[in-house]
């Protein structure tokens, strides 16, 4: 489904951050990207949602080649992007960041669908609410219902469950995946929060200066911390 | 008190054309973040594109309903031959325009001649108010300003693509994330705002000399009324063109003009001083 | 990227030339030269304040045209009690100007000073109104302005000599370029010019270091309002009179696309982009008449769009200063 091979990608006045990464999500799979900070996991996404044009190697969706395209086009073509730290629009109400996940897709009409409120009910009732006034989790539902109102086959996630309260991580663990598999969607997600990592994901990937150096079952890391001490101690 | 429901009167005239100019140059700035130095010069080619109707014998209101059209196309052009290479550039935009700007005055010398052009008035009728005779045309621009400009606002506030337009001003990179073809808002942007432009010059040059140098007559209060208002809602560019215009008109009728423009100026930029985010505190 | 090498070399090929032009042209074309040099000390002026600190200035002839008008009137004996000399003039319209600056300066930069597209409408908006109001004031001259502004004087083997002709002129020109631009690349290549780049290229971090962003680009501005108005003064010598068209728009427009046609950030290439533009100019505009000006807009947006370094600045950058390369 997604097929990155040798991304080399920087910002101008940062240097090279991706050293030639190589990765492949399938359809209907889960893959959790880990690493400690820097190494360039929220690099990689954008690299891939097209806010950053790679100086080398191919990013593959759907038998598309994607690399170089703008993000609004890669979004239509079915990956949906949800960056650290959310950025909803905070002025608008809870309807309307819904609403502008689905006017740029020329397919979807602007019909809400119903499902979307029935994963996350608490949007239902803070609708018309400023999307600023909500807590942390539910912007981050928030966030997250806005990305998959169009229906994307690939979802990018940088880190949601930061800031949020262990519980509601959990539960936002479970509905994730509830919407991964009604919607048939893949899912790559950036995460540090061990517990997001094992409620999701099926396989799990370490990233380090730039590469991704090392993976395994999502299922060995519960029991085997080897790999999480490698790749995440300080 | 006859004196001075003229002058409040001429103040809203002035505040109708220039509430148009500062409008487009608003959004232009709050989508595109693109400070369009050549917006005055767009305003110059509605008015003298009613004076080409006029030449042609064409009728004033065939015009008006002309210029924005044109003016909207000719902006298309701008954006997609020299606006879209520099904006990443903020400064160069800065440059870019202003050197459309010296290309559209000249162009528009060449064609026109450096001189001082008259359009006759469509409405030469006159409506007594409180006594006086207030011109009828005058009166139609502030009705037309009116109209445009609320329909601006309900297009940006009411309506998908509004909110579409809002989203990219709020956060563009996020906007084109959700699907939001940046590249063709920007477009739109740039012509809807030309448009605008087109549509204050040619509903003013009835009244005005039509002459060269007319654009940045407009620009610089266009300008000055976005850093007054706040440069980040069409609020801001609201309140901001009132004081500007307001202030303006009202210096000018008990001194000359020249003395308007110093002091509209130098309380301008006290304003700008005091409040560096504009009297709406948005600025982007 | 050529060597920085090469900048040195070209840099001392431009200055040799320079002295050697009246050897190279004849009489009209060394009038005409001259004449330019005026204009490229004034270019220079712009890319000090423009292409190292970072502030685009759209009203840079105000400074031009007040050190014009204060040369004009303290050399024609209006201002009554005050040294009428040579010297006395460039050093009062180098001054005034720079004060104005240094007035202005806390106004814009202050506090959440006007950032940089903010600063260039406000000099614009200034631009407009001192030559409105410069044209409508009376005792400077009016639209008209001032005439029979004297020449330069100068004491020489014990005598004010008028400098008139030519050659003289052009050395004293010359000169005068040269002084300028020993001190702004001097200033550039100091510690404190490195800072002003700072500012020019990130100045929230640059503030964040303490330093005092508002000041560096007030005593910036100052310098160049000083520079600017020594040109000024310079040019109303050899031309002979002032009038509102050195304060305003048009030449503050005009200086700006010397300086980006040659290179903001080189000194010596805005000072030849002046010179260019200026030569070519007199030379094209009589036979394309408003053409001209249509072509040099255009050229300036090619610039801008496809070479943000100006024509020369490549070719003319000097190396950075010993203490600053490593190795």
């Amino acid at each position: 489904m997604l097929s990155v091979t040798g991304l080399v990608a920087g910002y101008r006045d940062g240097g090279r951050v991706l050293e030639g990464v190589e990765l492949t999500v399938s359809e209907g799979e889960c893959v959790a990207l880990m690493g400690r900070n820097g190494m360039g996991k929220t690099t990689l996404l954008r690299a891939v949602m097209g806010h950053l044009r790679p100086d080398a190697g191919r990013v593959r969706f759907a038998g598309r080649d994607i690399t170089g395209w703008a993000p609004y086009a890669i979004s239509n073509s079915g990956i949906a992007y949800v960056p650290q730290g959310r950025e909803i629009f905070q002025d608008f109400t809870v309807e309307e960041n819904l609403l502008l996940g689905l006017i740029g897709k020329k397919a979807r009409g602007t019909l809400i669908p119903g499902s979307v409120f029935g994963y996350f009910p608490v949007l239902t009732e803070r609708r018309r609410q400023a999307a600023g006034t909500l807590s942390g989790g539910e912007q981050q539902q928030l966030a997250v219902a806005r990305a998959i109102v169009s229906h994307p086959r690939l979802l990018l996630l940088d880190e949601p469950a930061e800031g949020i309260q262990p519980s509601i991580v959990h539960s936002l663990g479970a509905t994730l995946r509830e919407i991964a598999r009604e919607e048939k969607m893949s899912v790559l997600l950036v995460e540090q929060n061990l517990d997001l990592v094992l409620a999701m994901s099926t396989r799990c990937l370490f990233m380090e200066n730039g590469r991704i150096v090392d993976g395994t079952d999502t299922a060995v890391l519960r029991t085997d911390a080897v790999l999480l001490d490698r790749y995440l101690a300080i | 008190m006859q004196q001075v429901l003229i002058t409040a009167l001429d103040a809203t005239n002035f505040m109708s054309a220039l509430l148009l100019v500062t409008l487009g140059l608003v959004i232009i700035f709050g989508l595109m973040n693109v400070i369009n130095m050549a917006h005055g010069e767009l305003f110059l080619l509605g008015a003298y594109m009613v004076v080409a109707v006029d030449r042609a014998g064409g009728s004033f209101w065939l015009a008006l309903f002309a210029a924005p059209v044109a003016l909207a196309g000719i902006g298309l052009l701008m954006e997609e031959l020299v606006v879209r290479h520099v904006y990443h550039r903020f400064i160069d935009t800065i440059l870019a325009t202003w050197g459309l700007s010296i290309v559209i005055k000249q162009a528009v010398i060449i064609l026109f001649g450096p001189t001082a052009q008259q359009v006759s008035n469509p409405l030469p009728h006159a409506f007594p108010i409180a006594g006086a005779a207030y011109p009828a045309y005058r009166l139609f621009i502030m009705a037309v300003a009116l109209l445009v400009a609320g329909a601006t606002f309900l297009l940006f506030y009411r309506t998908n693509l509004g909110l579409a337009a809002r989203a990219v001003i709020a956060n563009r990179p996020m906007a084109s994330s959700l699907g939001i073809n940046t590249r063709r808002m920007d477009r739109f942007t740039f012509a809807f705002g030309a448009g605008l432009a087109g549509l204050a010059g040619a509903v003013m040059a009835p009244l005005m000399s039509v002459d060269p140098q007319m654009g940045v007559g407009f620009l610089i209060p266009a300008f000055l009324s976005i850093l007054v208002g706040g440069s980040g809602t069409l609020l801001g560019a609201l309140l901001g063109t009132t004081l500007i215009a307001g202030a303006s008109t009202v210096v000018s009728s008990i001194w000359t003009q020249i003395i308007a423009q110093v002091v509209v100026f130098s309380v301008a930029i006290v304003v700008i001083r005091l409040f560096p985010q504009g009297l709406t505190g948005s600025r982007k | 990227m050529s060597s920085p090498r090469i900048g040195v070399a070209t840099t001392i090929g431009v200055w040799v030339v320079l002295a050697a032009a009246p050897a190279l042209l004849n009489e009209w074309r060394m009038s005409q030269l001259a004449q330019l040099v005026s204009y490229g000390i004034f270019a220079m002026s712009l890319s000090f304040v423009w292409g190292q600190t970072g502030l685009l200035c759209f009203g840079q002839a105000i400074f031009f045209g007040i050190g014009a008008y204060v040369m004009a009137m303290l050399t024609k004996g209006m201002l009554h009690g005050w040294p009428s000399g040579t010297g006395f003039g460039l050093l009062a319209a180098s001054l005034v100007p720079g004060a104005v600056a240094l007035a202005a300066g806390p106004l814009m930069f202050r506090g959440r000073g006007l950032s940089g597209a903010y600063f260039a409408i406000v000099t614009l908006a200034a631009a407009v109104i001192v030559e409105r109001a410069a044209s409508h004031w009376d005792w400077i001259g009016g639209f008209n302005g001032l005439l029979d502004v004297p020449p330069l004087r100068i004491a020489f083997g014990g005598r004010q000599v008028d400098l008139l002709d030519t050659v003289p002129v052009y050395y004293t020109l010359l000169a005068a370029a040269a002084l300028v631009y020993a001190v702004l690349l001097s200033l550039e290549r100091s510690p404190r010019g490195t800072v002003l780049r700072a500012i020019r290229d990130n100045e929230t971090r640059t503030s964040y270091f303490g330093v005092d962003v508002a000041r560096y680009k007030t005593l910036s501005f100052a310098v160049s309002g000083c520079v600017a108005g020594f040109s000024g003064a310079l040019f109303a010598t050899q031309f002979g009179f002032v009038s509102p068209a050195l304060i305003g728009v048009p030449l503050s427009t005009e200086v700006l696309i010397w300086t980006a046609l040659g290179g903001r950030e080189v000194l010596l290439a805005a000072f030849l982009g002046a010179l260019l533009v200026r030569s070519v100019e007199s030379v094209l505009s009589g036979a394309l008449g408003n053409y001209w000006l249509l072509a040099l807009g255009a050229l300036f947006v090619l610039t801008v769009v496809l070479f943000p370094a100006g024509l020369f600045g490549r070719v003319l950058a000097l190396p950075l200063p010993k203490r600053m390369r490593q190795g």
